[in-house]
Formats: structure tokens, sequence, C-alpha cells
């Protein structure tokens, strides 16, 4: 009776979890998004502890109860700025979870074919499902917890590595040992030997062969992508934590995994396609790491870079009617959200238009922007995508920006050869007058030259972007 | 190092090349300032304010020429005034090199250095010191101006109880800096404004100014302006016949015509000829700020204001930057400090003549006894090449269509391989894979492509939101472990154990730092 009971749970769950995707949509139905969400994931556990999870379920709850307690710690006392890491360092966990999970099924696969088929009867919970499985089931089973625990094992190093890097615990440079891609190639291709090996024998050396193969994938995959890429890294391995939840669902046979599983997948790896378009790059290079070398040679820059202090800036933007903010990664760093939210609420005050351009790939995140700001309590009307703002600048005042370079590259549109050529950016140059809040003259994450800082309408606005900021608050008034 | 300023000699001259500001703007470089008493009184600049700002007055220009290390002026000097100059001495001011080869000479001669302001090179980095724009810049100004007083109509069309008056009419010839600040003043003013120029490429700067470019229906490839360092260069005569025809047609529309057409070494080109001055209206104004080369209309008369037969006024004076000698003079000053800035690079009084500099070499034309004009060619061109702008042609409305069709044809055809070769590939499957594998494939399939319906409309402010969302979904691994955790061996229940702790970790951090991250989002 019991699994009747947990089918029709599935159903509800599933249906819940489609609704909580599809409802963040929009700000407002986002919060009832993630409450579907919940609600679908307790139904979905409820529904398993007293179907076919039933055994030790004291156990269980209590290691959820311990989870839960982790867990409400480390999401109450993240900082907002450090969002990237959590979600990165979360992705390990499933990772992790996934890899324990094939390989409990493996052992217990090799247990239930050792029985007699007396033994077999007797048996409960998860192995007395693989027990009324036929050969060609098992076969198909071999091969679905080989795929769960390789796509594991890849998505717990490779978080664990991209964690390092949003974290600053790892090098953010794009780093390769001896050999690059074909040392990746030849752990796959050991990976691959080892399912042939594994379906044929299902012996337990293969298996944990292949697992150090795919944790290796993982570690110098991940060390080999920049730190500009790690938007579309850390949706990629959300991708992949989905599909090893999907892979083992098949070999669990449990349907609601294999949906849930699969729903994640598909939508990280539709984030990953979205991101590498808007920043114009194929999703192969961006996975093989690096900036791909260009044949010519750049433009040059000329030029120099003009500086200018907190008061030319507080005059001009008593002048301005329209301001444009466009905040990057910078911003995050130094923190320096509430400030611009200050400095935002002041010049609205004195009845000027500010509004903020976002760019699709600002931040380590997508979307970090929009949480960092809101976070600041910055209205989300004004807060605007690049597509939506593009036409703008050059009816604009003051284009103030805070930390943030390649995505205001101006080199991206007119140097054919620049590493960053054709990625859509923020015209912010066509704006009357352009601050840029800017720790010192080093380039960006890129490590090219941006040849905005040069232009005769640019202004290099020096320091920490939260000092500058704060520097700057006192010298406006309202 | 002694910068001195003499007053101006030439007649009618009210400018002066330092002021009390720029003054301690040079002090702070260094230097000691001196300037001949009186010189700027018609600038509006007292001696006392001089002297407040730290400036040595000196009696008479014999003194100063005698002390002053550097002489910074505006006009080219006169003869005397080259005698006065030595070895070892400097001369900053204007000097066209090109036209005055006997000042050039004389200038050798006396063993001075001389750096003409109207020779620094046109790049982005000497912009600061481009005192020919900052002149230009007053002088398309102040040509609406006077052409605003000599004119017995508003700019601005007005309809008022008294009657309705048409707004006035202006064409700016020649958009140049000072053509784009006519355009600037007389479209502020409230006229509607025309412009012209020979090269098409500054269409845009002339359309961002407000006002309407004239364009020529002409077929030949224009020179672009970039190869002659942002100048125009002579035109060929059929270009100018389709100009002209262009002008004959406008002429009598036209209210206010300002010309400021100049091309560099040259007399200026006749644009305005006297069949178009006679078919304007009675009452117009045409203002040349060409008249010192010549005018671009040839009854211009040099310094003078004159009324043709058909009431015409035609204004040729050549010295707008003199008469608003204030702000000329304060712009004036501040290019000079520019320059004396890139003379002393470290601020220390000490100027370094580095004559590898591009803008230093550039302005440089006598230089150790020796004439070093013409300068070579800079090493940085003064204005990107304009690539050739494509026109994007309007679509008719069939053209439309059929794309429309060829993107929907493109579509389906995508559409049914994809679908083909993945319904080829499940029935492939399914041949060999048993049934359970069978269904719970349907089950994935369906479910990945749920998850693309989906996923496409979520905002993108929304993106951080959904990964932690999908994130804390993606823990739905727990229900494998717990699915095993009553199954099997101690060892399977502890790894099973630790799978459903990592999970539920996952699950609670996930959903709360989503709501935590939603609950910020607010609207205004």
């Amino acid at each position: 009776m019991a699994y009747g009971f947990t089918t029709a749970a599935y159903v509800v769950a599933a249906v819940l979890f489609i609704l909580s995707l599809g409802g963040l949509s929009g700000q407002e139905s986002a919060k009832r998004a993630v409450w579907y969400g919940i609600v679908g994931m307790a139904i979905a556990v409820l529904a398993t502890l007293v179907g076919p999870g039933a055994g030790l379920w004291p156990v269980s709850i209590i290691l959820i109860l311990l989870g839960a307690a982790v867990g409400y710690q480390l999401a109450t006392r993240v900082q907002m700025t450090q969002m990237p890491e959590l979600v990165a360092a979360m992705h390990s966990l499933v990772g992790l979870a996934a890899v324990l999970v094939g390989f409990i099924a493996h052992i217990e696969l090799r247990r239930v074919a050792g029985m007699t088929p007396v033994e077999r009867e007797g048996l409960e919970g998860f192995a007395a499902l693989i027990a009324h499985k036929d050969p060609a089931e098992l076969a198909i089973l071999r091969i679905e917890l080989f795929l769960g625990i390789f796509i594991g094992a890849i998505t717990f190093t490779g978080s664990v590595i991209a964690y390092g890097k949003l974290a600053g615990k790892v090098s953010s440079a794009a780093t390769k040992l001896p050999g690059g891609h074909w040392l990746n190639i030849g752990a796959a291709a050991l990976s691959a030997l080892c399912l042939i090996w594994y379906f044929n024998t299902a012996g337990l050396f293969p298996l944990i062969l292949m697992t150090l193969a795919a944790l290796f994938i993982g570690y110098h995959l991940i060390r080999g992508i920049g730190g500009a890429d790690m938007p579309v890294v850390v949706s990629m391995l959300n991708s992949y934590s989905g599909w090893a939840a999907a892979a083992i669902g098949f070999s669990l046979g449990n349907d609601l995994l294999i949906t849930v599983g699969a729903l994640v997948g598909s939508s990280g790896a539709i984030l990953s396609y979205i991101m590498c378009k808007a920043m114009n790059r194929s999703f192969v290079s961006v996975i093989l790491g690096g900036f791909g070398s260009t044949g010519g040679e750049q433009m040059a820059v000329e030029g120099e870079q003009v500086a200018i202090d907190a008061s030319g800036v507080a005059n001009a933007l008593e002048d301005a009617d329209s301001i444009i903010i466009i905040p990057g990664y910078g911003m995050a760093v130094a923190q320096a959200q509430q400030a611009v939210s200050q400095l935002v609420t002041k010049l609205r005050n004195q009845g000027k238009t500010v509004r903020f351009a976002i760019h699709p790939v600002a931040g380590r995140l997508p979307g970090h922007m929009n949480v960092l700001l809101a976070e600041a309590k910055v209205p989300y009307d004004i807060v605007l995508e690049m597509d939506e703002i593009n036409d703008d600048f050059k009816d604009t005042d003051v284009v103030i920006v805070i930390g943030s370079n390649d995505i205001v590259n101006p080199a991206a549109q007119d140097d054919p050869n620049s590493p960053i050529s054709g990625m859509p950016v923020l015209e912010c140059w066509k704006a009357k007058q352009v601050f840029v809040s800017k720790r010192g003259q080093g380039t960006g994450y890129s490590g090219i030259e941006n040849p905005l800082f040069f232009k005769d309408n640019t202004r290099m606005f020096y320091g920490d972007a939260k000092k500058s900021l704060e520097e700057l608050l006192g010298k406006i008034e309202g | 190092m002694k910068i001195g300023a003499p007053r101006e000699t030439h007649k009618g001259e009210s400018r002066v090349a330092m002021t009390p500001k720029s003054a301690q703007e040079l002090r702070k470089l260094g230097h000691e300032c001196l300037i001949e008493t009186g010189a700027g009184t018609k600038a509006g600049f007292t001696d006392e304010a001089y002297r407040e700002a730290g400036v040595t007055i000196v009696e008479d220009a014999a003194k100063l020429y005698e002390t002053a290390d550097i002489v910074v002026k505006v006009r080219e000097p006169k003869d005397e005034e080259i005698e006065r100059l030595s070895k070892g001495k400097t001369l900053i001011s204007f000097f066209y090199p090109g036209q005055n080869e006997a000042l050039l000479e004389a200038a050798k001669t006396s063993g001075a250095t001389v750096i003409a302001m109207d020779m620094v090179p046109r790049i982005s980095r000497a912009q600061k010191m481009d005192a020919l724009s900052s002149m230009a810049n007053i002088a398309g100004y102040r040509a609406v101006i006077e052409a605003g007083s000599n004119f017995g109509r508003f700019f601005t069309g007005q309809v008022t109880a008294a009657g309705k008056v048409p707004p006035a009419k202006v064409l700016v010839v020649g958009a140049g800096v000072a053509g784009l600040a006519a355009i600037g003043t007389s479209t502020s003013l409230g006229a509607i404004t025309y412009a012209f120029d020979v090269r098409p490429e500054v269409a845009e700067q002339v359309e961002s100014m407000g006002a309407e470019f004239v364009y020529l229906d002409f077929a030949e490839e224009t020179k672009d302006g970039a190869e002659s360092g942002g100048y125009a260069s002579v035109s060929s005569p059929e270009f100018r016949e389709a100009q002209l025809a262009k002008f004959r047609e406008l002429a009598p529309d036209m209210d206010i015509v300002i010309t400021t057409a100049l091309i560099p070494g040259r007399e200026a080109p006749e644009l305005w000829t006297r069949d178009m001055v006679e078919s304007m209206k009675p009452g117009s104004v045409i203002v040349d700020l060409a008249a010192e080369k010549g005018g671009n209309c040839k009854l211009t008369v040099m310094d003078e204001k004159i009324v043709t037969d058909n009431g015409v006024t035609i204004v040729g004076y050549t010295d707008f930057p003199s008469r608003m000698a204030t702000q000329s003079s304060t712009l004036y000053a501040t290019n000079i400090r520019h320059m004396m800035a890139d003379l002393t690079p470290g601020k220390d009084g000490t100027v370094v003549h580095d004559m590898e500099d591009d803008v230093i070499r550039g302005a440089t034309v006598t230089h150790d006894g020796e004439i070093t004009y013409p300068p070579p060619k800079p090493k940085v061109k003064a204005i990107a090449a304009q690539k050739p702008k494509e026109k994007v042609k309007e679509k008719t409305p069939e053209e439309k269509r059929a794309e429309e069709k060829a993107a929907f044809a493109a579509q389906t055809k995508s559409q049914v391989t994809l679908l083909a070769v993945g319904g080829g590939l499940v029935l492939f499957a399914g041949l060999f894979a048993p049934a359970s594998f069978m269904q719970h494939l349907i089950v994935f399939v369906l479910s990945v492509f749920v998850g693309f319906q989906v996923i496409w409309g979520v905002a993108h402010s929304l993106h951080t939101p959904l990964m932690a969302v999908t994130n804390a979904i993606s823990s739905i691994i727990i229900l494998g472990a717990l699915m095993q955790i009553g199954s099997g061996s101690a060892f399977v229940i502890i790894l099973a154990a630790l799978a459903v702790f990592l999970a539920a970790i996952n699950i609670f951090g996930g959903f709360l730092v989503t709501r935590r991250m939603l609950a910020m989002f607010q609207k205004s």
C-alpha cells in the first residue's frame, strides 16, 4: 500500500518543483515559488520515509535534523557577497552524496548477487528492489550507477575548486598541469575503459579507479578555468549535480529523482548557455579554459588615464540630471553596495534620474549584482539589464563605473583582435562623462587593457570602491 | 624659470596670455611669474589681482623681455619683439610659421626657442593645450551673438498676442570647432539650424548638436578628414559645383549664414557667392569667420561690418576671441599653463625641452638656432580612421515577410531534425534496453523538456536565486540515501547516513539562502 501512496506523493512533489522553478520568472512570484520548492521537498522526503526508505527511519530523521542545524547556520551566517562561494560549496555536497549513493548501490548489488534465491526472498528495502531485477536490468543498472558516480565525483572536486577560487583560497588564474587537456582526455579515456571493465566484471576496483579519475578531471578542469568564467562554471556544476541525481535515480528506479535531476540538469545547462551567449563565447571554449588566443596584434591604447578626486565627482553629480551606475565585481569585493545605495538615495532625493545598468556577466555569479543591490535595498525597478539600457547612454550626463572592467571595454566593439571582440558590452563611453572607480591602474580579470580608461570623457576615481564612495557621500547634500 | 607675459601690442587685441589664476598654477610648477603693467586691463584683470596671485609687475616690455626666461603671449610677435629675444630664451605664442617665413627666419637668427601654440598636434593627449580649438570655440559662439545683435528678429519662433513670429533659420558652413560651437549656440537660442561640411563623417556630430546636416547629392569618394588631422582639404571642382548649387538653393530661405570654412595654409575657399548674397532677404546677416583669410564670401571686408545694397549685413570681424577677452584669456592662459606643465615634468621649475615628445616637438618651430618647422609626422594619428559606414537599408514589407518566412522554415527544419534524431535514438535504445528502463527514460526526457521550457522564462535578475533553488532541489539525492539506509551492512548504513546528512545540509542551506535573497528584492 505504501508504494502507491509514495508514487502519488512524488507526482505532487514533481509538480511543485516545476512550479517552483517556473515561479522564478518574477520577483514577486519568486517568493511563493520558494515555498513550493520547500513543500515539494518536504513531501518527497516524508513520502520516502514512510515508503521505500522506511528502514532505520529514526536514524534518518536525526541526521536530517543535524543537517538542518548545520545548513541553517551556514545560510544565516554567510555574507551576501559570499553567496557565490556558498552555492559552489553546496554543490560539492550534492556531488559527494551522489558518489556515496552510487557506491552503496554497488555494494548492495554485489551482496545481493552472492545470495541464494531463498535468501533473496527475505530481503527488504533497497536490496529487495535489486533482487527482483533480471540480468538485462542489472546490466543497465551498472551503467547507471557508474555514470552517477562519475558525474558526482567531477561535481564534487570541481565545486571544491570553484569554491576555493571564489573564496580566494585558490589562485583564480587559469592554471594547468603539464600536459593540459591531454590529462583530462587521458582520465576520461581511463574512465571509459573502466566502464567496459566494470560492465563485464562488476568488480569494485574499476569503480574506484574511475572515481579517482573523475575526481581528477573535476579538479583539473576547473583549475584550468579563469576566475572571470566562474559564473558559467558554477552554473555548469549545478547542471552536473542534477545529471548525477538523475543517473542515480535511474539506478534506484526512482522517478522523482529522475524528474528533479533532469530539471536541475537542464536548467543549469540553459543558464550556462545564456551566460556564454552574453559573453559571446562558445561553451566549449569556456570549459576548455582561458581566453582563446587570437591571430593579430591588439590595438595599442593611446593617451593617458586622468585621475579625479571625490570633490570633482561630486561637482559633476550635482550638475547631472541623469546618472547611470555600472557595478561590477569590484563593488562586491569592496562591499560597497551599501554606500552605493545611500548615494542613490541622496541623488534621487535631489530629483535626479539614477539607474543601474547590469551586464549579464557582471560579478562572479549570474545575477550577482542584482542580489547585492537588493541586499542594499536598491529598488529593483531602477536596476536594468544591458539590453534595456544600452541605448540610453548617449542621453546620460554621468556614468559611474564601480569596479567593472571587461564589461565596459570598447575594444570588444572596436578591436577585432581583442580577446573579447564581439562580446556585448555596456556602451557607457557614449555618455557625456564617465567616472571609473577602480583600485589602481591594473587590467581587469581578463588581463587586457581597457581603452575606456583613456578616453577624453573618462576620469579615473582611484581607490577602494567603498572608501571612495563614502568620501563622495560626504560631499553630496541631501 | 621666470615666465613673463608682455602687453599685447597688436591693435585691438585685448587678450593676455597669463591670468592671476594661471599664474598661481604656474607657480605650483616651480616657476616665477612676471607681467607687464596693465597687460591684463583690457581682459578685466588688474595689476592688483596679479600682485595678489604672487606675480611681479614689470613697468615696461623691455624690462620684461630682459628678465623673463620664457615669454608667453597671444599674437605672433612683431619684429621688434623678436629682436628682444636671445639665445636661451623661449617664446610661446601663436606663430603661424607656414605663413610667416620672414618671422621664422628672424626667430632663428635670434637663437631663441619658439613654441607655436597653433602647431600643437591634434592628438587626444594634447587637447588640453589646443589653443586653436579654445579660440575657435569662442569665435563660434561670438559669431552667433554678433549675428543676433545685427538681426532684427527673434531666434525662436513665438506665438504672442501681438502676432506670430517665425523662427530664424541659420546655416553654418564648416562644422569644425567654431562651426559646432556656433551650431550649439544657435540651436540653444531656438533657431532652426542647418549645417554643412565637406567631411561627411561630421554629420553625426552636427546632428548631435541639434542641427540638420545638409547632404549633397554627390557621389564622390570624399576624402577622410582623419587623414589630414581632422581638417578639411581641397575638394574637386565638380564637388564644389554641387556644393554651390545646394547653397544657391538654400540662400533665399536663410536668415543668418555663418561661414567658418578654412583650409590650413590656404586662402579661404569662396563658398557664398555674390548671387547668393543678392538672393537673400533684406535684414539677413552673414558672419564670415574666415575674413582674415580672404573670407568665404568675397563681399566680406576684413575687420568691418558692411550692409549690401539689398540690405544684407556682412560681418567680417577677425577679433571675435578678443571681443570676449576675459573668457578667451582664461582659456588661452590655461592652454599655456598645460604646455608649461608638459615642459616641466619634474614640477621643480626646470624646463626640459624634450624633442622626442610628439606634442613638444610638433609645436616647436625654432630650437637651438635652427628652424624645426615643419615637424615630422607625429607617431600617433590624430583621429582613428573612420570606417566607411554601411547604410542599413530599410527593408520593404515584402522582404520582411520573406525573411520571416525563411526564419520560420529554418526553425521548423531544425526542430524536425532534432525530433527525428532524438526519436531515432530513443527507438534505438528501446530495441535493446529492458522495459523498466524505457519507462524511466520517458520520465527523464519529459523532465528535461519541461526544465528547458520553464527556465527560459526566468528573469535575469533572478538567476542567482534560481541557482540557489536548483541547488537546494538537487539535494533530492537524499531520497536515494534514504532508500538505502535501511538496507544491508553497517558499512552501507554509515555511508548512507553520511549522504543523508550532506544532502540535508544542502536542503536547508539552499532554501534558506534563497529566501534571504528574495526577501531583499523590493519595489520602491
